[in-house]
């Protein structure tokens, strides 16, 4: 099996941004969005004793990716190696995933009209390059591998560096996308950036398990009531208009 | 043949429009969004080349089809850039296709400043210019044409000023930017430490960042080296009065009263060498002036340096401790914009005597040795030399001075005065004169008094709009240049530019519009060669290369020789001073009639209400060039002021809300957002520089955000070598509701 996952090492990471520039330059992203960003953490203490990071975000192809219930055309789907995949000749470019991914890794592109967003560059991994973000880092702070693989770095970076991902107690999804760093620098940017509650999922589990057969119920309703009226207007036969 | 037709060929052929027609589909996709749809269906070229988004010169590979440039990218084979290219290189396409760029000649109908234009041949304005420049040179004398170039290609016409008999040439690069570091190291070790500046971060133990932003400011390879050194656990001390990206890193960050960093450096050299902690083996067989240097300093302790600096005398002290413990691998940056105060020559050789202090120059993990390269040249006739010489002061008025690279500012008071005669004409190729020279005000009334202004350039950028011709240059991507030779480099190499794709519009190479002109002007004999091909084989011609793998690879390098002990092996002089030892007391200085050893002047502090102003760089963009660009606009639209949080308070002000920054003389910014926090002290204001540009030609950047340099209405010139202090305004921030 494999399961991909990136890591970013931020002792290293300078905030430069040129991650986000070649991601959007690598896949036309209208100017202004981006598919991966660079937020740097408000400046925390009081002068000089003060800590700030860097959240290098993108989406984390979670193991239970939110986005995946969340769409109702099935665009959006995890492939074998773990990528969340959109397939864009499905998406109707709802917005329900944007909503539903506790990470903000999710937009529509107004140019088409579709989700946009992360795939670890898989048409590049399918040609045997790495993400454009890692190849171009001038820091050489992201690191791409398959997290099955007991013998890549990312695995030693995750299990045995200890590397940090974006959970807190109550969501939990299973994020592939990791830090490394100073511990008060990654506390500073996991609390700075904690992941948000999935909206549409719930939503998403809403329509399947009440929305949904309630609106097949008020059809059914709507049908049946019909119905009846109609064997009961059969019944009594037509009144008179009085106006 | 059979052909198998793809979904994403059909469509391609079928078109864009019948498709979503059909289907209710609002695009086809993949081939739209996706570049790697290129492979299936148009071949793609790579073109290795040099980036030009700054001036690093970092190697790129162009993916090419059908004449478009679709992709730029870090060259793998680049000894320097090995594939990694920052935000502005990947965004070299927004260059390229910005829909601001010049376009063709342009000749000014409308009054100075507002821009108006006609639309000439090239003809018509080569021929212009070259009568022009002729009844110029007739009437006041060829000095009367002063040249403001940047840039790789401007070498081309540095050939043509020289030839047509003007000495005024004039970069940023010196007077307003590397200029007293330049000078400092050469009055200490003989040699100026050049570009890309030679820091061995990589293998360094600890690194002093004085004033350097590195992540903030990036040059690709210095931040590969920068980070790469980091993680094998180099130590790290930040001097800055702003807790900077690299101060987040920092196992010491010294939040600096502004200006008075030369204060720190004369009490870390005091600890040095009150503590023994110097290389005692190193300055005993390389250096002279010990003697005078350590009288000099026994009375700047780390006590008397806390009362100037506002830094505790124990940081001082614990910081001087690790650099005597890391030596000799520590490196001292020593910065790139360095015109701070005007006492920078005297900062840099501070910088550079505690660099020999710390036996770091030349050795492992300090600062490396450049390597030269041979390299051809042409027969040309000899230049004529100029009767009346510079107008600038460079190697008169300003001893130190550079005869290369010129005293910018020196120019622009020569106009303004007349003084020592008049100047008529400026040429300004590749550089914003507005934005990078201080006092614009200045820079504007030198303008008003010209003949004639002429500009050459990409963008039209600010002083665009006061040109009587403008010249529209290819972009690096659509151009050759004379190939990038760098010596200061570990491993020195040699990279060309070569054009990706054929010129846009009527935009046209410098080297073209530099031999065209010299034909006009009777001076084809310095311009032996008649294509690109023909100059690169010129130059490259001792060096016994391949030259078609070098233009496939984009670079070669060649081995170097970083450490002393390379030069002891190649029988090479260790220190490039007259008699081969590195200067701590510099008896050139004295008989200039400066300090031989350099001396802390107190700065002044802020008027009460005010701040003093300082400035940078973001990583997303470079100097006042990038902001227009569609993809680094994305990124960046426009700049904030820093202000501490305490300040903001007492003041009323909110973090987010829009103020107008006013300097001490009554000159108001555009409105810039307010960025309130505990990152600074609460003595300045900080703002990236590039912003507010003046140019409404570019729809972009113009207008947005505040520019440093407007409010630079203030300089404290450098007496050795002509440079502007630029760090001597005080600015206080305005709510925009009380502003009319």
């Amino acid at each position: 099996m494999t399961r991909y996952a990136m890591v970013t090492d931020l002792r290293k990471c300078v905030a430069c941004q040129a991650c986000t520039a070649s991601c959007n330059a690598e896949w036309e992203v209208p100017a202004g969005l981006s598919r991966t960003q660079i937020r740097k953490t408000p400046i925390k203490g009081t002068f000089p004793k003060l800590v700030a990071g860097t959240l290098v975000a993108q989406c984390a192809h979670c193991d239970d990716a939110p986005c995946v219930p969340a769409c109702p055309s099935a665009a959006t789907s995890k492939d074998a190696k773990g990528i969340v995949q959109v397939n864009r000749d499905v998406c109707i470019g709802c917005g329900f995933c944007v909503e539903a991914c506790p990470y903000e890794a999710r937009f529509i592109n107004p140019v088409i009209k579709k989700v946009d967003k992360c795939d670890f560059c898989s048409p590049r991994l399918e040609r045997g390059q790495l993400p454009a973000c890692v190849t171009t880092c001038p820091a050489n702070a992201k690191f791409f591998g398959d997290l099955d693989d007991r013998n890549s770095e990312v695995f030693r970076m995750v299990f045995s560096e200890g590397a940090s991902r974006r959970d807190t107690p109550e969501i939990a999804v299973g994020p592939n996308v990791y830090y490394l760093g100073k511990r008060e620098q990654v506390d500073l940017v996991m609390a700075s950036y904690p992941p948000r509650p999935p909206k549409l999922p719930v939503a998403g589990v809403l329509w399947e398990r009440a929305a949904k057969p309630l609106v097949i119920g008020a059809v059914a309703m709507t049908f049946l009531g019909q119905a009846a009226a109609f064997f009961q207007q059969l019944r009594i036969g037509e009144k008179e208009h009085e106006d | 043949m059979k052909r198998t037709i793809t979904r994403r060929g059909f469509m391609g052929s079928v078109g864009v429009a019948s498709v979503a027609g059909l289907t209710g589909m609002a695009r086809p996709l993949k081939a739209q969004a996706h570049p790697t749809g290129w492979r299936g269906t148009r071949r793609v070229k790579k073109i290795a080349t040099i980036c030009e988004m700054c001036f690093w010169r970092c190697g790129v590979l162009a993916s090419v089809a059908d004449g478009k440039v679709l992709r730029v990218e870090g060259n793998p084979d680049h000894p320097m850039t090995q594939g990694r290219l920052c935000a502005r290189g990947n965004a070299g396409t927004g260059l390229l296709y910005d829909r601001d760029r010049l376009k063709w000649p342009l000749m000014r109908v409308g009054k100075r400043g507002e821009g108006v234009f006609k639309r000439v041949s090239w003809d018509e304005a080569l021929d212009f210019l070259a009568n022009k420049l002729k009844n110029l040179k007739q009437e006041h004398g060829p000095e009367s044409v002063a040249f403001f170039p940047h840039g790789v290609s401007a070498s081309f016409f540095h050939t043509l000023m020289k030839a047509y008999g003007t000495p005024n040439s004039a970069e940023p690069a010196f007077a307003q930017c590397r200029g007293p570091r330049e000078v400092g190291y050469a009055l200490t070790f003989g040699k100026g430490l050049g570009s890309p500046e030679p820091v061995d971060l990589e293998e360094a133990k600890l690194v002093v960042l004085i004033g350097s932003h590195l992540g903030e400011n990036v040059f690709t390879s210095q931040i590969t080296a920068f980070a790469k050194g980091l993680a094998r656990g180099a130590k790290l001390v930040v001097v800055d009065p702003r807790f900077s990206t690299a101060a987040e890193k920092a196992d010491w960050w010294l939040p600096i009263r502004p200006g008075t960093d030369l204060a720190l450096l004369l009490a870390w050299i005091h600890v040095l060498i009150a503590e023994g902690l110097y290389d005692q083996d190193y300055i005993r067989k390389y250096a002279e002036g010990f003697a005078e240097l350590a009288a000099h300093v026994e009375t700047f302790t780390p006590e008397w340096a806390e009362e100037i600096t506002q830094l505790p005398a124990a940081q001082i002290r614990d910081t001087a401790r690790a650099m005597g413990q890391a030596k000799p691998a520590v490196v001292v940056h020593p910065g790139r914009h360095v015109t701070w105060y005007g006492d920078d020559t005297q900062r840099s050789r501070a910088m550079a005597i505690l660099t020999a202090l710390l036996g770091s120059y030349g050795r492992k993990g300090g600062i490396f040795l450049s390597t030269s390269i041979p390299r051809g040249g042409f027969e040309v006739p000899d230049f004529p030399e100029s009767e009346r010489g510079r107008a600038d002061g460079a190697g008169t008025k300003f001893p130190l001075g550079s005869k290369d690279l010129g005293i910018t500012n020196g120019l622009v008071d020569a106009t303004v005065s007349s003084q020592p005669y008049p100047i008529k004409a400026w040429i300004v190729y590749g550089q914003n004169v507005l934005q990078s020279i201080p006092q614009p005000e200045r820079t504007l009334k030198a303008i008003e008094s010209l003949d004639l202004l002429v500009v050459v350039d990409v963008m039209p950028v600010d002083q665009v709009l006061y040109a009587d011709l403008v010249l529209p240059e290819a972009t690096y991507l659509e151009r050759y240049d004379a190939p990038t030779i760098a010596e200061t480099a570990k491993e020195p190499f040699i990279a060309v530019r070569f054009p990706a794709c054929d010129p846009m519009y009527e935009s046209k190479p410098g080297w073209w519009i530099a031999k065209q002109l010299a034909a006009r002007l009777g001076l084809e004999a310095f311009f032996p060669w008649a294509s690109p091909e023909e100059h690169l084989a010129g130059i490259t011609e001792p060096m016994e290369l391949n030259l078609a793998e070098l233009r496939t690879r984009g670079a070669h390098k060649f081995p170097g020789r970083p450490y002393l002990e390379d030069r002891v092996a190649a029988g090479e002089p260790l220190f490039e001073t007259e008699n081969g030892k590195i200067h701590l007391y510099s008896k050139k200085l004295k008989e200039l009639g400066f300090d031989p050893l350099p001396r802390y002047t107190p700065v002044e502090d802020p008027p009460k209400g005010f701040f003093r102003l300082i400035y940078g760089r973001a990583p997303v963009h470079s100097f006042a060039r990038t902001e227009n660009n569609e993809m680094l606009h994305g990124l960046m639209p426009e700049n904030e002021v820093w202000l501490a949080a305490q300040a903001a308070q007492a003041l009323g002000l909110k973090d987010g809300e829009k103020v107008v920054l006013e300097n001490a003389d009554g000159t108001k910014s555009l409105p810039i957002r307010l960025k309130v926090t505990e990152g600074i002290r609460s003595d300045c204001a900080y703002v990236v520089h590039g912003f507010g540009q003046r140019s409404r030609l570019l729809t972009r950047a113009g207008g947005k955000g505040a520019s440093d340099t407007d409010l630079m209405s203030r300089v404290k010139v450098d007496p050795l070598m002509g440079g502007t202090g630029m760090r001597v305004n005080f600015v206080r921030p305005l709510a925009l509701a009380n502003q009319n």
